[in-house]
């Protein structure tokens, strides 16, 4: 009889908590909102020991901390310094042009909108064409994305290739990457802006321009997330600038307070 | 031995305890209702919980640790709420050690659900701490099981 007032209590109270939980979240502004499902394919994936502990608010400079890449740097026109090959989901496309509202390469992903508004004109510098641009970066459909360092991410900032936050949007309104848009990871609308991205760049052509995604650097795998929701909904040339924001400000990157990119 | 007992289950203690305990979860509850996409992150960090599962978790489990609070405080349900309380102190405790043993160094989340820059062998020892200081309020659960059975045996 004890036992079953005692559960009848506790169910009590977790549905209390559930509801409440539940109303809360309804009623909260958008950047402190949770999808009731998350969709994080590496949930329980153990990330690897970092061999060298550091503050992960301050990480050190690229060159230094790229310890599970394969640190290239050529003198030559091509800019990157380090890839991984860090996909982890089983499907891969391999085709270097997807083609137009194609299905979603993960089932966590959003779908594929169909939307065929024209695609906004990708900023670029005088110096630099889109064209250019994919070039020098060209698009990577068998890989989420490629890790850069500051010399890219400066170079594909100055060539106006997009650049997304995926920190915090309260964090992203202290300061970010001049330019950069708030895309946090952590936020209920996360899918909304892929698809609206997504609907921005319809066509393969603006597809393959680079898009540069970051957080905090260090153990922050913000961005990481973002870049494989980008890469589910067929963006092919998307790159994480591993050292985020902490590096950029430190080296002196162009810096913008407040809501606007 | 009897005077030790009577010590330890005295009411006077016990309401205390209680007390503690209740402040405890509703203070650690706080920060995480008002900050749910953090807390997830924080539910993400310990690499134990499905994908689907952790947005969920991140939003109810607060809510649990609040209403538990409140009714120690209250003195509504107290059986009920520290049996959860116990469970929940209980889930935390083989968490962190899942983490510990297998090196992934987390912040616990369990006080303020927003990270702080930290090394690794700092949260590390962190952990061992959370695991010392949670095992330390899972005496406090049992004490207050205890004086209940001293003060009424047939419950």
């Amino acid at each position: 009889m004890n036992l079953r007032k005692h559960l009848l209590e506790a169910a009590t109270l977790i549905v209390a908590a559930v509801l409440c939980a539940l109303v809360s979240n309804a009623i909260a502004s958008r950047e402190r909102k949770l999808a009731l499902v998350g969709s994080y394919p590496n949930a329980q994936k153990v990330p690897e020991e970092s061999a060298a502990p550091g503050p992960t608010a301050s990480p050190s400079p690229a060159t230094e901390t790229a310890s599970a890449t394969v640190a290239v740097q050529p003198e030559t026109t091509a800019p990157l310094t380090m890839t991984i090959a860090p996909v982890t989901q089983t499907v891969v496309s391999t085709t270097t042009a997807p083609p137009k509202a194609a299905a979603p390469r993960t089932a966590a992903t959003p779908t594929a909108p169909t939307a065929t508004a024209p695609p906004p004109a990708p900023a670029a510098t005088a110096k630099s064409t889109p064209a250019d641009l994919t070039k020098r970066f060209p698009p990577h459909p068998d890989k989420a994305y490629v890790e850069i360092a500051y010399a890219d991410a400066d170079a594909l900032h100055n060539a106006g290739a997009l650049f997304l936050d995926a920190r915090r949007t309260s964090v992203y309104e202290q300061g970010h990457i001049a330019g950069a848009r708030p895309f946090s990871v952590w936020e209920s609308d996360i899918d909304d802006k892929v698809r609206k991205l997504f609907d921005e760049r319809s066509d393969v052509a603006t597809q393959a321009l680079p898009i540069v995604v970051y957080c905090s650097g260090g153990e922050c795998e913000d961005s990481h997330m973002l870049a494989q929701k980008l890469w589910g909904i067929e963006f092919n040339n998307v790159y994480v600038y591993r050292d985020g924001f902490p590096d950029w400000q430190k080296r002196g990157g162009a810096v913008h307070t407040g809501q606007t990119p | 031995m009897k005077r030790l007992t009577e010590s330890l289950t005295h009411p006077w203690l016990t309401i205390r305890v209680q007390l503690a305990l209740g402040i405890f979860f509703v203070v650690a509850a706080l920060p995480k209702i008002v900050d749910p996409p953090s807390f997830a992150h924080m539910v993400y960090n310990y690499r134990i919980l499905p994908g689907a599962l952790v947005n969920l978790m991140g939003l109810t489990m607060p809510w649990v640790e609040l209403l538990c609070g409140l009714a120690l405080i209250l003195g509504i349900w107290t059986g009920t709420a520290r049996t959860l309380i116990g469970a929940m102190l209980v889930t935390f405790i083989i968490a962190i050690s899942i983490n510990l043993a297998r090196g992934n160094a987390i912040d616990c989340g369990c006080f303020d659900p927003t990270p702080v820059p930290k090394t690794r062998v700092e949260r590390l020892q962190d952990m061992q701490f959370v695991v010392l200081r949670d095992l330390g309020m899972l005496l406090m659960v049992g004490q207050l099981w205890w004086a209940e059975r001293v003060l009424s045996p047939e419950s």
